[in-house]
């Protein structure tokens, strides 16, 4: 947000950084970039960008022990409007991989309804990371990245049509790991 | 002559880019996202009334405006023609509000909004395509209650859609769906692929580029993402067909694309042209080459 932030581009900054998170959630485990905005220090660019574009009154935002500062509450709710919410009623959550442990606290959906469930923005950390293997939807033949704890990715995608929704966040650079990405570790000493 | 009318700048300042506000485009994105993750199943959203009426793409139109970049080539195209009303008016209505650039070159195009075909120059990673939906739930002729077809989808209890595709063939002899022809998705859930021909369902396959569905009256989103697998439905001894009119297109001669039949005289007399306009041109230019040579 530039001092002479108004709301034509207000709308056009919100339609490129969306246009990214289409093409992240479309083709999971490929990096993609978004720009910059004037954000809490703490926030990526990109995690600020996730909550910027999709967040308003309606959604609840869980916040990570880190993340849960007056400052990052303030910039969110005054930019979105969203709720600070827990863990257990979180559209969305932001925080590093260890401070959003354990998982199964999220709403994963239900069968019905699915799209309940929660997405989760995963700042980068010193997370010990594990090669993977990945296929599914958005991925031609197969990726290998790396992920912190892959066997909760796995039960994750077990989950499947429920699950939650990843997005690897570091400063400007966004990677998406959905329910729908199937998990395999390739290094046998795991 | 209004002067200002001429100044593109200010047609832009009365719209949000792109026409929707911002909060409504937030409420859409947050359900495209969440379709792109579970591929084939539709996500309700509140559907805006939209300056046309129901059934001319209010979905699909919904879904370009959150999506669409100042820096996008837009196509749109009605049954695989460019220069139908349906088609023009959408193109125009996109111009004006979020001033983008167009063609009719499915290569150059950045996002495709369509209603009823697929285009038939393959696409490329990253290009999205956008799908108009009058009928998004496919087992709604089946059973009425939303509530039913919802359970249904959970339980992937798709038996009735088999004992209607097996009525058919004993009625029949063969599946007589012609268009809007079931597909299961990422092996989960029956999807409506909108009305397109049966002969486009095998390109919805494992394709690179980005699929969205809209359907605006209905209130539903739903997506198939790049590299997904999306099957028609059939029987071991009934496999499913991709189907055409058996005829070469009379301006482009191509005998592998779609054929609209159109009648060219009074005593009924038929000739069959390609649907889909820009294939027809890009195939007659490269005979005309050739021809040259």
């Amino acid at each position: 947000m530039e001092n002479n932030y108004h709301f034509s581009e207000e709308s056009i900054n919100s339609s490129i950084s969306f246009r990214s998170l289409v093409n992240a959630t479309s083709y999971p485990g490929r990096h993609f970039q978004i720009t910059k905005l004037k954000k809490p220090n703490i926030l990526s660019n990109a995690a600020a960008t996730i909550l910027i574009t999709l967040c308003d009154n309606e959604s609840n935002v869980y916040l990570s022990k880190d993340f849960s500062t007056d400052e990052v509450k303030d910039w969110l709710i005054f930019n979105t409007g969203a709720i600070v919410s827990d863990k257990q009623n979180a559209d969305f959550a932001v925080g590093d991989w260890e401070s959003l442990l354990p998982l199964d606290e999220f709403k994963t959906g239900v069968p019905e309804y699915p799209e309940r469930s929660a997405t989760l923005i995963i700042e980068e950390s010193n997370y010990k990371k594990i090669k993977c293997n990945i296929n599914g939807p958005g991925i031609k033949d197969k990726l290998q990245i790396e992920l912190p704890n892959p066997e909760l990715f796995i039960n994750n995608s077990h989950l499947y049509p429920l699950g939650l929704d990843f997005y690897f966040t570091n400063d400007l650079d966004i990677l998406s790991i959905p329910r729908s990405t199937k998990i395999s570790v390739t290094n046998s000493e795991y | 002559m209004n002067d200002m009318s001429k100044d593109k700048n200010i047609d832009i300042q009365i719209y949000n880019f792109a026409y929707l506000d911002e909060n409504t485009k937030r409420m859409i994105r947050r359900a495209l996202l969440k379709a792109l993750c579970i591929p084939g199943y539709q996500v309700p959203f509140s559907s805006r009334e939209m300056p046309m009426p129901y059934g001319w793409g209010t979905g699909g139109i919904q879904v370009t405006s959150a999506c669409l970049i100042p820096k996008d080539v837009l196509k749109v195209i009605d049954q695989g023609a460019d220069d139908t009303t349906n088609a023009v008016s959408i193109r125009k209505f996109f111009q004006k509000t979020a001033n983008v650039a167009v063609t009719e070159k499915t290569s150059d195009a950045s996002l495709i909004q369509t209603r009823h075909r697929i285009p038939e120059t393959k696409l490329k990673e990253q290009q999205i395509l956008v799908y108009q939906v009058p009928i998004p739930e496919p087992l709604r002729f089946l059973e009425p209650r939303e509530t039913e077809t919802r359970k249904m989808h959970a339980l992937s209890e798709y038996g009735l859609m088999f004992v209607k595709l097996y009525e058919d063939i004993a009625k029949h002899g063969h599946i007589e769906t012609a268009y809007a022809y079931p597909v299961k998705t990422n092996g989960n859930y029956v999807t409506d692929p909108s009305p397109i021909p049966k002969f486009d369902n095998p390109k919805m396959n494992n394709n690179p580029a980005i699929q969205l569905f809209g359907a605006g009256r209905e209130q539903r989103i739903y997506a198939i993402p790049p590299y997904t697998n999306v099957k028609s439905l059939d029987f071991e001894d009934y496999p499913f067909e991709a189907m055409k009119a058996n005829f070469k297109c009379s301006i482009c001669g191509s005998s592998d694309s779609y054929l609209d039949e159109i009648i060219v005289s009074d005593d009924g007399k038929r000739s069959y042209i390609c649907s889909d306009t820009d294939y027809c041109k890009e195939q007659t230019q490269l005979n005309s080459k050739e021809e040259d040579q």
